[in-house]
Formats: structure tokens, sequence, C-alpha cells
């Protein structure tokens, strides 16, 4: 499915009831959900940690695609990590050092998958499970809510 | 002013919040746990933030993930509303080592009136009257059946330790007292561990009257007159109102005063209330200060004029109140009945899926309340669904007034406390003012 069969899809579900749509052709799935409901509005993050590799969100609160606010369920086998407190999201443990974790990397159940910054303590956010990496929800320094998705692992 | 709020706290209180934010051109931010994600404060604030989980302990009254929320929004100030963190010293430390503005009393304020000897303390050397009876600790009978005897009978014995009624004993006559005294002390050995008990006077129909008072950071306080809440059941208000049927204009600014010198005492800052208990020949009594918003506060708000929650929004901003002691009046007579979702009998919770919901409306009336069709009650945190407040001439008004919103107010899907309001309403005590913390005693088995 190349990029205009993509578009003209969301298109088409923008003028329609359907809430959710899930497409499988030739190996390739995708699934599309309508925005909506979408209450957290994440904040600039503070500047307090690694001010220098704060990238400001580019993308808009409004730009942003649909499927990060509302993940696309995992799969069945497919696992999926979430915030266990409140706080800003950070790929790495210092603003110099490269992301903990990619997509495509096997990690062990728990392995640092991130750290969320809460009240000015950096907290280590362990993998629940042993797999590989396949989504990664959140971008660097934006706030997350409890129980928000941050990693879809697939298991090995 | 700040620009933006956050409202620790759920339900109709968060909504009165924000609410009166709205209404100042402040944003707010919502918290709320994974049970309350479809809740209304969450739907009305500018933001929110989920927390935790459902378990109060884990979301309501977890402090890191609160500060944190603050601080990913922004939020200047956060609003504790009542119950949950609202009376807690530390949180109230940690908001101001974090830099945000805690809207309510100092952490010292707050140390201090919930010891509840120091409060005691603190009250009579601001010179309010306590309950008479012994400073401390009564360990040998002999002294105490003296004291009992100066105090003149009845008595209550109660533990230290105490609470839940147990190693509590009223005694009625002298020759009860020994064994009385004795029983007391082994019961609260058994139940607390610690045998210490104290001597007070006992009021056999005591009526719960509280000051409202408010005060700003400049040292100005002010008295919002009184609320009777003598309609009670276990220590849970169930009827609030104000004015008083039994307090006049002089009894009012004596006890108003004496708010006002106990606030000054402690340099209390934003709203507060007093509570004292009163007798029937209106002597009255310190009882303990509550140092929050309270549930019952629409019923001053209506009486008076003064939004409650605005006023200390703004004092905490450092702004001077917006009124002076001789521009409060109290006009008309306003009436509050909580309305939870309990089996009106047993009063057992009854949580679950609200099927139909028509709040009354007309004149006088008001509706606190974060309940909506196809709202499901969760069974995690207390049972009230909405305050039901009205506002009339006179009591008598207020009475038929109630009246005639309790007949409006439909909920259907679970059980309420409606019917039990409208009994108490057609109660001929009721109606005539003859009231006491007592009073609910008679819907319940004689034998307690």
């Amino acid at each position: 499915m190349n990029l205009k069969e993509l578009k003209e899809l969301i298109e088409m579900l923008k003028n329609t009831d359907i809430s959710e749509l899930e497409i499988e052709r030739s190996g390739v799935k995708v699934r599309l959900r309508k925005g909506g409901d979408v209450t957290f509005h994440p904040a600039m993050p503070r500047m307090e940690y690694p001010p220098a590799a704060i990238v400001a969100p580019a993308i808009s609160e409004t730009e942003r695609p649909a499927v990060e606010q509302a993940p696309a369920a995992a799969s069945p086998d497919q696992i999926k990590v979430t915030s266990p407190i409140v706080g800003t999201f950070y790929r790495s443990s210092s603003p110099d050092k490269p992301s903990l974790v990619d997509i495509g990397d096997t990690v062990k159940k728990g392995q640092v998958l991130c750290i969320i910054e809460a009240m000015k303590l950096m907290n280590e956010i362990e993998s629940e499970a042993s797999g590989k990496i396949v989504q990664v929800l959140v971008e660097n320094g934006q706030p997350v809510e409890y129980g928000q998705p941050l990693f879809v692992i697939e298991p090995v | 002013m700040f620009k933006k709020i956050l409202i620790a706290n759920r339900g109709e209180i968060a909504l009165r919040i924000i609410r009166a934010c709205k209404e100042m051109g402040i944003k707010t931010v919502a918290v709320h746990s994974t049970a309350d994600a479809h809740a209304l404060h969450v739907r009305f604030a500018d933001q929110s933030v989920c927390i935790g989980p459902p378990k109060s302990s884990y979301s309501y009254l977890n402090v890191p993930s609160i500060i944190s929320a603050a601080e990913i929004t922004d939020a200047e100030a956060i609003h504790p509303g009542y119950g949950f963190l609202a009376e807690n010293a530390s949180f109230a430390e940690v908001c101001n080592s974090a830099g945000i503005k805690f809207i309510g009393p100092s952490p010292e304020s707050i140390k201090l009136m919930g010891d509840k000897a120091k409060a005691r303390e603190t009250a009579e050397k601001a010179g309010v009257p306590i309950l008479p009876g012994s400073a401390g600790v009564i360990t040998e009978e002999s002294d105490a059946v003296a004291l009992a005897r100066e105090l003149g009978f009845p008595v209550i014995i109660k533990a230290v330790a105490g609470g839940g009624g147990k190693g509590m004993r009223v005694v009625m006559e002298e020759t009860e007292f020994a064994s009385a005294f004795v029983m007391a002390q082994s019961e609260a050995l058994a139940s607390f561990g610690n045998a210490d008990v104290y001597v007070e006077k006992y009021i056999t129909q005591p009526r719960h009257i509280e000051i409202q008072i408010i005060a700003d950071e400049k040292g100005n306080i002010v008295s919002l007159g009184e609320r009777e809440c003598s309609i009670q059941r276990r220590h849970q208000k169930l009827i609030e109102e104000a004015p008083s049927a039994i307090v006049d204009a002089p009894l009012r600014k004596k006890m108003g005063d004496m708010a006002v010198a106990l606030a000054k005492a402690v340099k209390y800052r934003n709203a507060g209330t007093i509570e004292f208990l009163m007798d029937v020949d209106s002597s009255f009594y310190f009882m303990e200060m509550n140092t929050r918003v309270q549930v019952e506060h629409p019923v001053t708000e209506m009486v008076t004029g003064v939004d409650i929650v605005k006023e200390q929004i703004r004092v905490a901003a450092g702004k001077t109140l917006s009124f002076t002691q001789d521009q409060i009046v109290v006009r008309g007579h306003s009436i509050e009945c909580r309305v939870n979702a309990e089996c009106p009998e047993k009063f057992t919770p009854s949580p679950g899926t609200i099927t139909a919901f028509n709040p009354p409306g007309g004149p006088g009336v008001r509706v606190d309340t974060a309940a909506y069709t196809q709202y499901v009650i969760p069974p995690y945190y207390d049972s009230m669904i909405a305050k039901l407040i009205v506002h009339a001439d006179t009591r008598e008004e207020a009475i038929m007034r109630m009246n005639r919103a309790l007949d409006e107010f439909i909920i259907e899907g679970v059980k309420t406390t409606i019917p039990m309001h409208k009994k108490i309403l057609a109660d001929e005590d009721f109606k005539q003012g003859n009231i006491s913390t007592k009073f609910m005693e008679r819907y319940h088995s004689p034998s307690k």
C-alpha cells in the first residue's frame, strides 16, 4: 500500500460513521482510528532536564496523528508497556546519550526502556517482558499520564 | 491572579472549583483515577491527567503523582477541595517546596488544628470556651469522681486514643461513676492498647453549630455567620442550614468574634470552619477547626452572597478580601440536603449506574452534583451524589421549597437518601427547629 492509497483511505473514513478500520493486504496491516475524546493536552516539557536535548515537539496537538494518542491495539500476542506514573518521558538516561531502546531492538524482561521524570526524580521504567520493540508511542520530552501506553513489545 | 489551577479532587467539589475558575478566567487541570475517566470534572476541565488506579491511596492521595501532574501542565496553584489531601499538612508543604501555591492555610495551621489536644489548648488561650473537663489524662478514680462532681453530671469518660465510640462512657449519676470509669479504662486498653482516659462535661442534647471564616494573607479575617449541622448520623452530616433557628444576631456576633479571635491567634489564612457544640441554654464550646472548604459551604454562600471558592482563590493569589465584616449580612434562610447513593433505611452504600437523572430547578434551587444519566457511581469513593440547596425568605418557606425540590429530584437505578430527607422535613420537631445531634436516633433501633 502506498502513501496515496493511505491518504485516500483516511479521506474516505472522514466522511463515514466508522470509527475504526483495519485492512490487511499482502502482509501489510493498517489500522486507522478516528480521533476524538482526547483530553490530555501535553504541555511543553520543563527545562530542568536536558536543556540541550529538548526537541520542542514540532507537531502540535491537532496535527499529531491520532494513532499516537490512541495507539492501534496491539495484536493479541503483543504487549503494551504503560506508564506507571505521571511525568515527563525521556528515551535516554541523559541528553548526550543515545536512546535506551529503539524500534527493532530486542529487550529482556527488567531491562530499562525509558526514563520518566516525576518531581525532579528520574524513574527507570523496566520492560515487563522479553521481546522485540515494535512501536515507541511517545516522543522524547513529552508528558505522560498514568496508564498511558509507551511501547509495544512483541514477545519472543 | 493565577493562570492555571490544578484541582486535586473529584466529584461535585472538583466541578464546583472548575466553575469558579471558569468564571474567573483561570484555566483548569483535572486529575483523575482510571475509574473516573468519564467523570464530569475531567470533561469540563481544560486539561486532564490520569494519576493512578481507582484506589484513592494510589491516585487522589498520591502526592508525587499530583505534584508531577501540576508540573507537566504548568499549573501554578492546587485547590485540594475537601477530603483526600485537603487537611494533609505534608502535602501543603510539598506544594510549597515545589513552588506551587496550595489554596488553603499554611502547613503549620493545618498541623496545629489537626492535633485535637493542641487545637483545644490554642482555642482556650484565644478565649474560646472549651468543654469543661480534665486538662489531660486522669488515672486515679478518686480524682475523677471529684472532677465529675465539680463539672456536674452528666459527664463523659473518653479514651485519649479513642474513636468510633469505643472507650467512651456517659455517666448520668455519681453512683454509676466508679464502675463506668474502670470499664472505660479497660475498654480503652483492649481497643487501643492504651488505658488513658479523660473526663468531660456531657451535653445531653447538643446542637452542632459552626462558624465559617475566611482570611486573606494580610491579616484580614471575616466571619460569614453560622451553619447548623445538627442533623447527622454517626457524625455524618445529612442536612445543614444557615442561619441556625436558635442563633440570633447578638449570639452570631459573639460566636463570630470568637472564631475570628482563634483564627487570628494561629495567623490563619484562607477559608476555615470552627465547629462548636451548643447546649440548650445557648452556651457553646469549641469542638474543632476544619482547615478547608466544607461540603456545606453553599448554604453560607446562599445567605451571604459570598462565593467562598472564588474568594479562596483570590486570597491565595495574595489579594485582599473583597468585603469587610460590616458588609456581611445574612439574608433569608438556606437548607442543604446531601443526597447519597445509599439505602435510606440501613445507610448501606448503593453503587451502580444511574439510569435516570432529573435534578430539580426553579426559583431558589441550586444543585451541586457531578452525576448524570448513565453515570456509573464507582464503589471506591464516597456515596454522595448531589447536594440539593434551597434559599428562601424564611425557614418555613425554605422547608416548603426543599420539599418541592425533593419531589422533582428523580434518580433511578440506585437507591438514594431522598425518601429519608422527606421524612425528616415532615418531622414536627424539625419543622419547629427542635433539633440536636441526637435527632436521627429516632429513626434507628431504640436499643441503641
